[in-house]
């Protein structure tokens, strides 16, 4: 029989050695605490501790995003707000593109990275909003009687009158000398704020949820980057920060909010939030106001006299991917 | 010993970028090129009126949406819902140099005598030919209209509806309503057209009238035959890193 040897790693030792590594570390964030640029220096401590934002109290909120105005500040060398307005009663935000009067300009992918400081730069670029470049369908008379599957078995995409195989699934980086092209449409995409959306479904951390009001928001803070929701999105509409992202002082937008545009850290996912930040100080989005034809169109689903509201009573409209039962807030319509 | 070398250094500076802000104010357009120019300038701490792209130099972002506008004033009402919420457009009468002379200089009706007032086609040389260079073939209405058509005869600073009323030139909608009565119908309920402001149904919006989207005198562009003007349009996304080309994508498949 075997004599009972006192294994090294015990529970004790594991404790004692945990202990004095989180005291060097937090010894460590101190020291770094200085008038640095640095986002990681600058964190007070209570920020790598902080809880799920929606579990928080209300003083708890106020903290957190008193911790943060104080830290941008320093960062972008101006005054810096991190507004936390909650929902109001009574709203459900919506989204409305006319899909034919896009003229793939991209003014609204530009705008977005104006207000939500998003990366920018030739090593990480990042932009809520992918405007497509589409073939137009033809529905000519010599064509009546292509477009159905022949030879290959299934049918690959494209548009019923134009025979499949030979058609392009649309462009990103399309970029002639002046919009829109001849037989081009254009089609923007972005984050269509589900109502039950699956990427709320998969994030293990909980950490991006619907609010009351209807956008999908992230708490970057407690994202542990995995990036299960990336891939839960049917839409495309979720960014990674690769790296530390790179925002200029000068363009860093002050008016922020703590679930929209505020900066954002290495290893998070961002998305489009209908501009939080505006929206819920009642202002249209970014994207809504650059528009140039006025395509896009935003406004309360639960009041019967917003814009939205009067679109979907009165024009076409459809919702992408409607057979996977997201059940999308942004509607494409047509006149 | 220092300082005093490092004072006039300093001020120095400030002069030169003192200089350089008031020798480029940056100018630019709102929807299309052509129509409702801003300049740029700061109206607060760290908020400029207007963010533009570098690029095409089309607004992307705007400080305060208000800026510079005044109320919509009376538009014939019955169930346009602008009345819900408060319309503000921004004028553009100060923006037309030549609107305060061209009713008293030329155009006053009496002056000079025998002064055309019919809504013919008629040629006009050397007079208005960089607005529209043929008269006789105004590119508006496929030769169906002419310019007294939406001009006032006699009063030449003011557009005319279907019963010879003037029109202000800020309020072109009451005039192009008359023909294209559903869009005007759209743009009245939020449909068609460009807002900026606040979404509430009963919120402030600046409302963008028509010309400020659409050239009335060319509204079809030659082959394109549509509303809106071609423009250049802004810088493509950077490719993912390791792309080369974006050739992939214009493969047929």
């Amino acid at each position: 029989m075997e004599a009972p040897v006192e294994k090294p790693n015990s529970r004790r030792s594991f404790l004692k050695s945990a202990g004095s590594l989180s005291i060097s570390s937090l010894l460590g964030t101190a020291a770094l605490m200085t008038m640095s640029d640095d986002a990681r220096a600058n964190m007070e401590w209570a920020e790598w501790f902080q809880g799920n934002y929606r579990l928080m109290s209300e003083e708890e909120k106020a903290l957190a995003r008193a911790r943060l105005e104080r830290r941008y500040s320093r960062e972008y060398g101006k005054k810096v707000v991190v507004d936390g307005t909650p929902a109001q009663e009574g709203v459900l935000m919506g989204y409305a593109l006319n899909i034919k009067k896009c003229i793939g300009c991209r003014r609204c992918a530009k705008a977005c990275v104006e207000e939500n400081n998003q990366s920018r730069g030739k090593d990480q670029e990042i932009e809520w909003i992918r405007v497509l470049k589409m073939e137009k369908g033809e529905f000519s008379q010599e064509k009546m009687n292509q477009g159905y599957p022949e030879g290959l078995g299934i049918q690959v995409g494209g548009n019923a009158y134009t025979p499949v195989g030979d058609v392009l699934e649309g462009e990103h980086y399309y970029q002639p000398d002046a919009v829109p092209e001849k037989d081009a449409a254009y089609m923007p995409i972005a984050c269509m704020q589900c109502e039950k959306p699956p990427c709320v479904k998969v994030c293990p951390v909980r950490t991006t949820y619907r609010e009351a009001d209807g956008p999908v928001v992230i708490d970057y803070n407690w994202c542990i980057g995995c990036r299960m929701c990336m891939s839960a999105c049917p839409y495309w509409a979720r960014r990674f920060n690769w790296s530390d992202p790179n925002l200029p002082k000068e363009a860093m937008n002050p008016v922020t909010h703590y679930l929209g545009n505020r900066p954002r850290m290495k290893g998070v996912v961002e998305k489009c939030t209908f501009c939080i930040q505006r929206s819920r100080q009642g202002r249209y989005p970014a994207c809504v106001e650059v528009c140039p034809t006025g395509a896009r169109k935003f406004g309360n689903l639960l009041d019967p006299n917003s814009e939205v509201s009067r679109i979907i009573a009165r024009k076409n409209v459809f919702r992408l991917k409607a057979e996977l039962n997201t059940f999308p807030k942004f509607f494409y319509f047509m006149d | 010993m220092k300082k005093p070398a490092f004072l006039p250094a300093v001020l120095l500076l400030w002069f030169v970028s003192l200089a350089n802000a008031w020798a480029e104010p940056v100018k630019c357009f709102e929807s299309r090129k052509g129509a409702s120019e801003v300049t740029q300038r700061m109206i607060g701490e760290d908020l400029p009126n207007v963010k533009c792209s570098p690029k095409t130099g089309a607004v992307l972002w705007w400080g305060n949406p208000f800026d510079g506008t005044v109320p919509m004033g009376d538009m014939p009402i019955q169930d346009a819902d602008y009345t819900r919420g408060k319309a503000v457009v921004k004028p553009r009468s100060d923006k037309l140099g030549l609107l305060p002379l061209c009713g008293n200089s030329c155009h006053t009706g009496s002056l000079p005598k025998g002064f055309p007032t019919s809504k013919d086609a008629r040629e006009l040389v050397m007079m208005h030919q960089a607005i529209v260079l043929d008269s006789t073939k105004l590119p508006h209405g496929r030769g169906n209209i002419w310019c007294l058509d939406c001009h006032h005869s006699t009063q030449r600073n003011k557009l005319v509806d279907h019963r010879d009323k003037p029109i202000s030139f800020d309020q072109p909608q009451q005039l192009c309503g008359k023909c294209h009565g559903e869009v005007y119908r759209d743009w009245r309920e939020g449909i068609h057209g460009k807002r900026i402001g606040e979404w509430a149904s009963t919120g402030t919006k600046r409302w963008f009238v028509c010309t400020e989207c659409h050239n009335p005198h060319n509204v079809q562009h030659g082959d394109r035959n549509r509303g809106f003007a071609q423009h250049q349009p802004e810088k493509a996304p950077t490719l993912p890193k390791g792309m080369k080309t974006a050739d992939h994508e214009r493969q047929k498949h």
